[in-house]
């Protein structure tokens, strides 16, 4: 059975449906995947997690790439390169390449939401309205990360559909008030210029 | 594998409930079955790709995870068997949704196809389908205006009214025109080509229409970049006072700049008004992201939830209620945001709209994405919003390459390599940073560019503001859009005699985009104003001496006009930098006798091929001149020329009372034309000319090498030799 052996998944913890998330850490990722593992999750105390980026705690994508949140996307791309060149699994040094993969996979992840002004807005804004505020640092470091990631991908997504249906509810009710209004337009009490020439013709 | 299929349900069961879900919102607005249907459908696509032992992986991206249908974009005539049906909007009333829906397919299609074959503006019309489709299904035109803004996304519109055989001509001499225009169809409203218009043309259709007691509907379409100038406001002013039943559709794809992009990839909207917006259209998010965010910290622990909620209260006072925005304080009744693309949607609203008998102004605010239903599009930086022919499977554009490269480019280069010695000069442009090449000066000096969206107006005069303060503004404006900043032009920047340059491109006949675009009276309208300075080089090298020319003057404003094109090949100076010109110095080119030419700016040319001819046909030498200034004169050149020649002849690509004008005054006012001397004068003819290829329009304006010679040689008294040269 293939799924095997993944040393770097260990570490992350399972959510409340059961669901594991993972990385993939064979190949540089290119992308957030899910995956299915079986066998005994361990529990890590998330201290022992990749020393390198942990050191600092970061909290937010910003902070992992070292760029300020006013960063350009030119600032970013050069983080992301220095960062991506150094946490390679391919350049890592031996014994430490399971910590520089998960490194090297955050960054990417930081990289790919930041660098598309659309995700980055909304992940700014999910900054600001306190999500990251929600989780402690020192126990929920690794997973605020990922999850912040799915989140924001998610949200990417999902608001394709959840947004319109917000705005169906929205529209309709500003449909029925016009409806309301435009029974009253024009009455008496209307001075604009329309009104009076559509009296003048209704008169007449 | 238990493992994947454990995957699976649970994840499946998170995606499809909506009460339990950690993710979704708890709001129990039930999705319109369409959207459920094709949201599973997109579940069992995943599932149905994993093949059993390997790991389900379920891969969300960015772009890709929306559902895309599968059109055809492979290169051939695609089968279109609802669009056949159409050539009139009125053929389109007894469609059902449905049927709407796969004619909205079909016109992508046609789209994509047709414009691979002839250029053109490809991804504003992709984005505008559903919407064209609604207002033509819903509505009556012509009885019905609909009123498209700036106009290159009206290709869908065309080809439902009845000129869809006539698309492979759009942009092509004797073809259709790349924007609306009222003489080519009756459905064609109002012209367009500069932008934000159309509700100011719509507010006056509107009123004409109450007054003359007709009732039809007047609908404005009118995108987010347009609302950037001030002529929409203006008209939204009145509209609000006048309140006459007029619905302006706000065509919102965060496009505000052409293209919405630097050099090196996507960048967010210029301006204010673009956040506003977009607020707008999230002022509901933050319920959706309260609720996921109170789901997650429950399950986090109690501290996290506690800090949550406090959070949450603080900010929930900032969300305002949405709809109660800048458009309802003018009496614009708002209603939106709405998806652009589901035509269910728009459908509806149109139709409920129609039915209400004193709306008054209503503004729908559609939510669209730029290039949709055409992946290659989506994904390009620049949303290949105007392209030259390319592979519709790929997107590929097939772009020639010269050997020499735009005007736009050398000016760009130029002027970077101006600004790294001098470290005032800046540069304005109105949200034209791909078409005015500065996106090239914005990647190297960043913070010296400014894009102020589409406000001619107020670039010149903060052209003028930049000025005062000791900077070097260059302001590149098309020739035809700076008509729109005269007034600034003349009363802020020359009026003050602040030394504002202003760099036309553009300027002369413009090829496809036809009389819309075209800057035939920019030399006019300069050199008519006593502070001026007006320069026009005749080929690349000139153009970076002059841009150096106007770093250089200090004093007073000056202008610079060069055209569409690529340059000649001469050898440019090294590191792109020129050195200034004496002000007011033309130069002889070519010593000649009998015949000198006069040449302003690129026509020059022309002139030396016209010189050519005569050489080898007929044996003649004459002279050809290079003015290089219209402000002022090079007195003493012209003096020379008119005194040792029999004939004088002044050319320029532009409309009368530009370069020829002021010469002919400098004649006679030096008594230069009380003698023998013969003076023609070369301008483009009294009338707008159409669109099409450059050469073309050059040729029916009179103005190329043949027509040249051939005014040479009727002027030198041998007639029967002009009329073969002109039949060449």
């Amino acid at each position: 059975m293939s799924c095997r052996n993944y040393g770097v998944a260990q570490k992350l913890p399972r959510t409340e449906n059961g669901l594991r998330l993972y990385t993939r850490p064979d190949n540089p990722p290119r992308f957030v995947s899910f995956r299915v593992r079986p066998g005994p999750v361990i529990q890590s105390s998330l201290n022992e997690t990749v020393s390198l980026i942990s050191e600092q705690h970061p909290i937010n994508f910003y902070e992992l790439l070292g760029i300020p949140e006013t960063g350009s996307l030119l600032e970013m791309k050069q983080a992301y390169k220095k960062l991506a060149r150094k946490y390679h699994p391919d350049v890592s040094p031996p014994g430490r390449v399971e910590e520089y993969t998960q490194a090297f996979i955050r960054v990417q992840e930081a990289y790919e939401t930041l660098s598309d002004p659309r995700s980055r807005e909304m992940y700014d804004r999910n900054i600001a309205k306190g999500l990251h505020l929600a989780f402690r640092r020192s126990e929920f470091d690794e997973f605020s990360t990922f999850v912040t990631v799915s989140l924001t991908r998610l949200h990417v997504y999902w608001q394709e559909i959840e947004e319109k249906n917000e705005w169906e509810s929205q529209w309709q009710s500003q449909l029925s008030e016009l409806k309301r209004r435009s029974m009253y337009k024009d009455s008496n009490d209307n001075m604009s210029w329309a009104a009076r020439i559509r009296r003048e013709r209704n008169e007449s | 594998m238990t493992s994947c299929g454990a995957l699976r349900s649970s994840f499946f069961s998170l995606l499809n409930s909506h009460d339990t879900s950690t993710w979704l919102s708890s709001s129990t607005t039930t999705l319109p079955s369409k959207r459920q249907k094709k949201f599973s459908g997109s579940i069992v696509a995943v599932q149905q790709e994993s093949k059993p032992g390997e790991k389900s992986d379920i891969v969300l991206n960015n772009t890709n995870g929306r559902i895309t249908k599968n059109l055809n974009f492979s290169g051939e005539k695609p089968s279109t068997p609802i669009l056949d049906t159409i050539n009139y909007p009125i053929h389109m009333k007894n469609l059902s949704l449905e049927e709407l829906e796969i004619l909205t397919d079909e016109l992508r299609e046609e789209l994509v196809y047709t414009v691979s074959k002839t250029g053109g503006h490809l991804s504003s019309s992709l984005g505008v389908a559903e919407l064209t489709v609604a207002l033509h299904h819903v509505f009556n035109s012509p009885e019905d205006k609909i009123i498209w803004d700036v106009g290159h996304q009206a290709y869908p519109h065309k080809i439902l009214t009845g000129r869809r055989s006539k698309m492979g001509t759009i942009r092509q001499t004797f073809g259709l025109a790349g924007f609306p225009k009222r003489e080519e169809s009756a459905h064609d409203a109002f012209g367009a080509g500069h932008s934000s218009t159309s509700i100011s043309a719509g507010l006056g259709m509107a009123v004409g229409r109450d007054l003359l007691g007709k009732s039809n509907h007047v609908i404005s379409v009118i995108g987010d970049g347009a609302m950037t100038a001030g002529q929409a406001y203006e008209a939204l002013n009145n509209a609000g006072f006048l309140d006459s039943n007029l619905i302006v559709v706000l065509n919102d794809n965060k496009q505000v700049s052409l293209p919405t992009a630097t050099v090196d990839g996507p960048a967010p909207p210029v301006g204010a008004l673009s956040k506003a917006l977009s607020r707008l259209q999230t002022s509901s998010q933050f319920r959706q992201l309260r609720d996921s965010t109170n789901e997650i910290t429950k399950q986090s622990g109690s501290p996290a939830h506690e800090l949550a909620v406090k959070v949450d209260s603080s900010v929930s006072g900032m969300a305002g209620s949405p709809g109660s925005c800048l458009f309802e304080e003018l009496g614009i009744y708002y209603i939106g945001p709405v998806d652009g693309h589901s035509l269910v949607d728009l459908v509806y609203i149109f139709k409920k709209i129609k039915e209400m008998p004193a709306a008054g102004p209503v503004m729908i605010h559609i939510i669209t994405e730029k290039g949709k239903g055409y992946p290659p599009a989506e994904a390009a930086a620049d949303k290949m919003h105007g392209v030259v022919k390319f592979d519709p499977k790929t997107g590929k554009q097939m772009k020639s390459k010269p050997e020499t490269l735009s005007y736009t480019e050398y000016f760009a280069k130029s002027l970077v390599a101006e600004a790294e010695q001098d470290d005032k000069i800046v540069a304005i442009h109105a949200a034209m940073g791909g078409g005015t090449g500065l996106n090239i000066f914005q990647k190297r000096f960043p913070n010296r560019t400014f894009d102020v969206g589409i406000a001619e107006q107020h670039a010149v005069t903060f052209a003028a503001g930049l000025a005062t303060e000791g900077l070097k503004p260059f302001c590149a404006i098309y020739s035809s859009f700076l008509q729109r900043g005269y007034d600034q032009v003349v009363h802020d920047v020359d009026l003050q005699k602040l030394p504002v340059r202003f760099m036309m491109d553009r300027a002369g006949l413009v090829g496809a985009d036809g009389p819309t675009h075209c800057g035939a009276f920019d030399t006019t309208y300069m050199a008519c104003l006593p502070n001026m300075v007006v320069m026009a080089p005749s080929d690349e090298v000139e153009l970076m001496h002059m841009i150096a020319t106007a770093a250089a003057i200090d004093d007073r404003p000056s202008c610079l006009r060069y055209p569409r094109g690529n340059g000649i090949g001469a050898p440019l100076p090294p590191n792109n930098k020129g050195t200034p010109l004496e002000v007011g110095k033309g130069r002889i080119i070519k010593e000649g006798s009998r015949v000198a030419i006069l040449g302003f700016g690129t026509i020059v040319q022309n002139c030396l091929g016209a010189s050519d001819i005569l050489q080898e046909q007929h044996g003649l030498s004459i002279t050809v001149a290079d003015a290089r200034f219209c402000k002022p004169l090079d007195g003493d050149l012209i003096r020379k020329l008119a005194q040792e020649h029999e004939v004088l002849i002044t050319i320029e690509e532009g409309s009368i009372g530009g370069f020829s004008s002021h010469v002919s005054h400098f004649l006679c006012l030096n008594g230069l034309l009380d003698g023998n001397l013969k003076w023609r004068a070369m301008v483009l003819p009294d009338r707008y000319i159409d669109h099409g290829a450059q050469s073309d329009q050059i040729d029916e304006a009179g103005l190329s090498p043949r027509h040249i010679a051939a005014t040479v040689l009727s002027l030198i008294g041998e007639g029967k030799d002009s009329l073969q040269l002109l039949n060449l």
